[in-house]
């Protein structure tokens, strides 16, 4: 090994080099680590789950906010649904936390009615109190994630309306630039 | 997420973005330690100050999605960083948070990080970011990874 790595391996400042040095050692580490790593999760309390839970939930919308491809998947009833199944194990007592009926929440879960403002206020609301104990956390996020969606959507049907609006559009006035 | 200039206390924001091919002509061994070109083939990830593109520490990971596991493989950060004279504080606790982050975003609650120290440093490991050891293998679950991610992922 090169003096170089030397210093590496013996400092932890510098950083670490730990590539397997073949298959054989790979999958023995592999086999042991699962063994120690599944006898931790048989005691992992249900809080810690929910905790990692949701800590998933936030960096998958934090992600989906930041992915510049525009596609027609329905984002917000989804994240909305994995929000509420990470807390509840019914989710009609989620419905009657934030005061809608069940059928309301089924049929916004099920993209069969839009959310209305209250009902994403509601979310917002209910969601600033888990989300504190996850670090920063923007409660903003319920509606950039609605928003967005519809932007993707409309973005991404541009070939249904673009041809029908543009022959309604003038430039009257045309900046030359 | 952030770093401190070790001189100063002054926090610069950082982000943490995947190698471009072009990056590794700058990836000298001479300041990077290792020949980064051998692992173009897997996952690379850079940390610079937001809106710099001086490259501060790297870091290459293997998923290993059958095992809900990243494996981190090579961490360096650059030579100007090292030791008690570093620039900067925080640079490779950035690194480990950031494949974090990947596990728990795809593996959630049974997400794993593991990487393979020699023993001699082992312990730091251990001590400053609370891992398990199993065998020579450290590794980073729940709960541990998330204190991590918290601890190291504010703006």
């Amino acid at each position: 090994m090169s003096k170089k790595q030397d210093i590496i391996e013996v400092d932890p400042e510098f950083g670490v080099y730990s590539k397997y040095k073949s298959t054989k050692e790979k999958k023995q580490d592999a086999v042991a680590l699962m063994q120690e790593r599944l006898a931790r999760m048989k005691h992992l309390p249900r809080e810690q789950v929910i905790r990692a839970k949701l800590l998933q939930l936030k960096l998958q919308m934090e992600k989906y906010l930041k992915d510049p491809f525009f596609n027609n998947q329905k984002h917000f009833t989804h994240f909305v649904e994995t929000y509420v199944d990470a807390i509840y194990s019914k989710r009609n007592d989620f419905a009657n936390d934030i005061n809608v009926t069940p059928v309301f929440l089924s049929k916004v879960i099920n993209s069969h009615i839009e959310p209305t403002e209250e009902f994403i206020l509601k979310l917002m609301i209910h969601s600033e109190k888990n989300f504190k104990k996850l670090g920063e956390f923007h409660n903003k996020i319920w509606y950039q994630i609605y928003f967005h969606e519809k932007l993707c959507k409309t973005m991404s049907n541009q070939n249904n309306w673009r041809p029908k609006i543009e022959k309604q559009v003038k430039h009257s006035e045309m900046i030359d630039i | 997420m952030t770093i401190i200039e070790a001189s100063t206390g002054e926090i610069y924001p950082v982000e943490v973005l995947l190698v471009e091919n072009e990056d590794y002509k700058s990836l000298t061994k001479s300041r990077y330690f290792f020949n980064w070109k051998l692992e173009n083939k897997w996952e690379v990830y850079k940390l610079v100050i937001k809106g710099k593109r001086d490259i501060l520490g790297l870091v290459s990971i293997e998923r290993i999605p059958s095992e809900w596991r990243i494996h981190i493989r090579v961490l360096t950060v650059s030579i100007e960083n090292k030791g008690k004279t570093k620039l900067f504080k925080n640079i490779t606790g950035n690194l480990i948070t950031h494949v974090a982050k990947i596990a728990v975003s795809e593996f959630g609650q049974l997400a794993c990080i593991s990487l393979r120290p020699k023993s001699s440093i082992a312990q730091h490991y251990i001590d400053k970011y609370k891992m398990n050891i199993t065998g020579m293998t450290l590794s980073l679950e729940v709960p541990e990874i998330i204190n991590l991610i918290n601890q190291y992922d504010h703006e």
